[in-house]
């Protein structure tokens, strides 16, 4: 089982307009033998060119790349054995489904009675038995995933590549897929590495998330690790949702932090590793660690806006100035706040994030 | 060291050894030619001497022709374009039945799929001392039917479909919802025109206009039968001065005169049409409501026009057809079809050769089209563009230009061709293929590059990625550029009439000879051979391409060039 290994990578184009663009900016990267590993970024922040330059689609502008112990800087993609599974699926039209997946094999001049078992097998391993005759376009777009998935994998490629693999299908649909491939990579046991610009999906699916940002990975971890500490205000803003208020530190003690919050005192636990007296920082708290209530106990706010959403509630609430995301799960019939109304907000006193600001 | 450093070529023999022959072959084929061309009118025993240059263009004939060319080229690009237009509104804009439409498309189809000559012959048939219209319907007698009037005519019945062409899909994006916004805020329908669709049309016609411009200015067959002695153009003038004078130099120095206005077409073009494309498909396509741009009356007005353009083009091939079937046409009209025995005795050998030639050089040009096309397209390599620009050159030049600079390169040694069929498949190919290279180009922009890449990461090679999964689906480029090749195999001669030999000939330069000897009926059997064989293949083409799978359904595009 080979890992993949990028040692301070980069991309840099010559774009008409911008002129010189760096894409990707000196990305070191390990992913382990077996791990599946996802690229999470917004649009534009080098993810999907990370991952093609790991296939050899694109040549590095500096850095190595190693798969295993082979250094594939200067190997041309057919030559690296990797398998790519594509967003828009590529599949070739004009070719069946026996024949797209058989692809791989007959390029590799493998014997005729190997490629027919080897495609009938992984058709059926992705759930695709019966489909060897048709031809792409009469499939529906999570079967020609499939297709492209059994493309991929039936040449046992040492490394699985994704880039956004799902982002054609319905909503549903991609919730099953994800499963489906998470199942399909533990049992390959193959080292993946994955591209998404969807959170819940990358949490979802991955043994490790690496979030992406202008080029530069901004921080490396498990989802839940990137969800309870995240490193930076991008991070708590691209991984779930979270209210960042502005706070005043006004203590700094090994196991706590007091901070000034609208004017009130709040202490909070265990946080206060980068922080100093007198520092404005911002508190990263998740919607729905906060507390609603009757006015009083607590920061005055003030509803603006409630939303239904059935096993939930979601309140906007105006908090000195500033807008809180507040989310309630399952929440008592009794409880009906609504817009305009007064209430008091409790922030909790663990789990809370402060984070430098930054200029975004 | 990393990646950049070692160039994509060195990487991938496959692609070096193709871009490297490629390089040959425009070399010795494009680029070679033109530095003859310029070494013969620009040098002396070696020495740079503009004598024979300023000579030539001293001569009092010389600066007529010029001029006459260029006010040829303009008239029949504002006549052209306007009639293109009118056809182009027509059919877009007055709710023609689709058989109708059908019609309409057949009848301008047919002057670009003709051999040069025809309109003229049939013009010849019908305006001549003894042609239908002129002596049998208002007994004129001893009429000249050579000069402007009729050179003009002739060309601009020819070329005016290349307009139309143009023009439709600029007038369709343009749309009916447009002008229903402008009526809604009250604007009359003269206003609407005026001001929303003429306006959007501008950089359309600008092109279309610059098309039949260059069209005209390269044409060579018409001003040839019908311009006559009073009114010389460029491009017959320096072939006369090379076969009638046997003055290459002279000849050459003219061809580049030809060179100025075309260049100069060139670079509008590039820099000025281009840019200005108001007209962008808008995504949303919406319904197409009933289109009110015109007046029930003004309708009619329209079709009318066109019915009767159409029914003159019709008139015209009716002409041809009757001519060849009868004993002497003006004179005896017994039928008789003596005219196509002796196309296929005497004229044999023209028929042979031309076919074999067009049949060596529809795979030749198809391939390298696509190929051409490809690199161009989808490789990364040096010179890239360069390569794009060089090989659209023969393409973008006259005929006459072309036919001249192979006579002088090829001529003698060390690359001695003349007298062989290889140049004039080589001339065919560098020529007409380019078509094929746009529609691939085209094509390939449509096919998206990871199937390039999904075949690459299962492990093909270049090679094996471009036979099994490229070109499969570039397929419909191909035959686009096969049809393209053997159509202008058939039917040009500006650029080969320089090239004939006594081992090889051409059905168009025998065509020629037919007029030159006055044995009308021949020539116009001959035109008729070359029309029916030509509208075969057509059909045959375009039956292929519509059973291609659906990435193929962009219909390639038809080249039209000047002959």
């Amino acid at each position: 089982m080979d890992g993949i290994r990028l040692k301070s990578v980069s991309a840099r184009f010559r774009h008409q307009v911008k002129g010189d663009i760096a894409a990707v900016r000196d990305v070191s990267l390990d992913v382990a033998p077996g791990e599946l590993m996802t690229l999470l970024g917004p649009s534009g922040c080098g993810k999907t060119t990370t991952l093609r330059m790991i296939a050899g689609f694109q040549e590095p502008s500096g850095g190595e790349i190693f798969i295993g112990d082979r250094d594939v800087t200067q190997t041309e993609a057919n030559e690296r054995n990797i398998g790519f599974v594509f967003q828009n699926y590529a599949l070739f039209p004009h070719l069946s489904v026996f024949e797209n997946v058989a692809y791989g094999l007959t390029v590799k001049r493998m014997d005729g009675g190997d490629i027919a078992r080897a495609v009938t097998d992984v058709l059926a391993l992705v759930g695709l038995a019966s489909y060897e005759r048709q031809m792409p376009h009469q499939l529906s777009g999570g079967e020609q995933q499939r297709v492209a998935l059994a493309r991929a994998i039936v040449i046992k490629p040492r490394v699985l590549l994704f880039d956004e693999p799902l982002s054609n299908l319905d909503a549903k649909l991609r919730t099953q897929m994800r499963g489906e491939i998470r199942d399909l990579q533990r049992r390959l046991g193959i080292t993946t590495v994955y591209v998404t610009h969807d959170q819940e999906e990358a949490m979802a699916i991955s043994d490790r998330i690496a979030v992406m940002n202008r080029g530069l990975i901004e921080q490396l971890g498990t989802a839940e690790e990137l969800y309870r500490l995240p490193a930076s205000v991008f991070v708590a803003r691209f991984i779930g949702r979270s209210n960042l208020v502005e706070a005043l530190v006004t203590a700094v003690s090994p196991d706590r932090v007091d901070l000034t919050i609208a004017g009130q005192p709040h202490a909070v636990e265990g946080a206060g590793a980068n922080v100093n007296t007198g520092q404005t920082v911002l508190a990263n708290v998740r919607p729905e660690a906060i507390a609603i209530g009757a006015p009083g106990n607590g920061l005055a706010g003030r509803v603006k806006s409630r939303t239904y959403l059935g096993e939930k509630m979601e309140y906007e609430v105006e908090v000195a100035g500033q807008t809180v995301q507040i989310v309630r799960f399952n929440p008592p019939p009794s409880e009906r706040f609504a817009p305009g109304d007064a209430v008091s907000v409790r922030l909790p006193h663990e789990g809370v994030q402060l984070l430098a600001k930054e200029g975004t | 060291m990393t990646g950049a450093a070692r160039p994509r070529l060195v990487r991938d023999p496959a692609l070096l050894v193709t871009v490297t022959v490629l390089w040959v072959l425009l070399a010795l084929f494009v680029i070679y030619p033109l530095l003859m061309l310029g070494g013969t009118a620009f040098f002396e025993e070696g020495r740079p001497a503009l004598g024979p240059l300023l000579g030539v263009l001293q001569k009092p004939g010389t600066q007529r022709a010029f001029v006459n060319s260029l006010l040829l080229g303009t008239l029949v690009g504002t006549i052209g374009t306007a009639l293109g237009f009118l056809f182009a509104f027509t059919v877009s804009r007055a709710n023609l039945p689709s058989g109708w439409v059908r019609v309409i498309d057949a009848m301008t189809l047919l002057p670009l799929i003709s051999p040069p000559f025809t309109t003229s012959i049939a013009f010849i048939f019908s305006f001549g001392p003894r042609g239908l219209i002129t002596y049998e319907l208002f007994g004129m007698r001893g009429t000249n039917v050579y000069g402007l009037p009729s050179t003009l005519a002739a060309e601009v019945l020819t070329y005016f479909p290349i307009a139309y062409l143009a023009l439709r899909p600029v007038l369709a994006a343009i749309g009916g919802n447009l002008e229903e916004m402008a009526f809604s805020l009250g604007s009359s329908r003269f206003n609407v025109f005026k001001t929303v669709t003429l306006r959007l049309a501008l950089p359309g016609l600008a092109n279309a206009f610059l098309l039949l411009f260059a069209a005209s200015l390269a044409d060579f067959a018409t001003p040839l039968i019908l311009a006559g002695n009073s009114f010389p153009v460029l491009p017959t003038e320096a072939y006369l001065q090379i076969t009638g004078l046997f003055d290459l130099k002279g000849g050459a120095a003219m061809s580049l005169l030809l060179l100025v206005p075309a260049a100069l077409v060139y670079f509008v073009q590039r820099t000025w049409v281009e840019r200005g494309h108001y007209v962008t498909i808008s995504g949303k396509a919406g319904p197409q409501s009933t289109i009110r741009s015109v007046t029930p009356a003004m309708r009619w007005a329209l079709i009318l026009v066109c019915l009767a353009v159409a029914l003159f083009i019709a008139y015209l091939y009716a002409l041809l057809l009757h001519a060849s079937l009868v004993v002497a046409f003006g004179a005896n009209h017994t039928w008789t079809l003596a005219h196509y025995h002796v196309i296929f005795t005497e004229g044999r050998k023209a028929i042979v050769d031309t076919m074999t030639i067009a049949l060596i050089g529809m795979p030749l040009g198809g391939f390298y089209g696509v190929l051409t096309g490809y690199l161009v397209a989808r490789k990364e390599f040096a010179g890239r563009r360069t390569m794009e620009v060089v090989s659209m050159i023969n393409y973008a030049l006259p005929g006459t230009i072309v036919g001249i600079a192979y006579l002088i390169a090829f001529n003698d040694p060390p690359i001695a061709l003349t007298g062989t069929a290889l140049i004039i498949i080589a001339c065919y190919v560098f020529r007409y293929s380019p078509t094929g290279i746009r529609t691939t180009v085209a094509l390939l922009h449509q096919i998206d590059k990871s199937l390039e890449e999904a075949s690459k990461s299962l492990g093909a090679r270049s090679v094996t990625t471009f036979r099994r999964i490229t070109l499969p689906l570039v397929m419909p480029a191909f035959f686009a550029g096969v049809g393209v090749v053997f159509i202008r195999s058939m039917t040009a001669i500006s650029a080969t009439i320089f090239l004939v030999s006594i081992g090889w000939t051409l059905i168009t330069v025998r065509i020629l000879e037919n007029m030159t000897e006055l044995s009308l009926g021949p020539a116009a059997a001959f035109s008729v051979f070359v029309i029916v064989i030509v509208m075969a293949v057509t059909t045959c083409v375009n039956a292929l391409l519509r059973r291609l799978p659906a990435a193929a359904a962009e219909q390639a595009q038809w080249g039209v060039g000047g002959g």
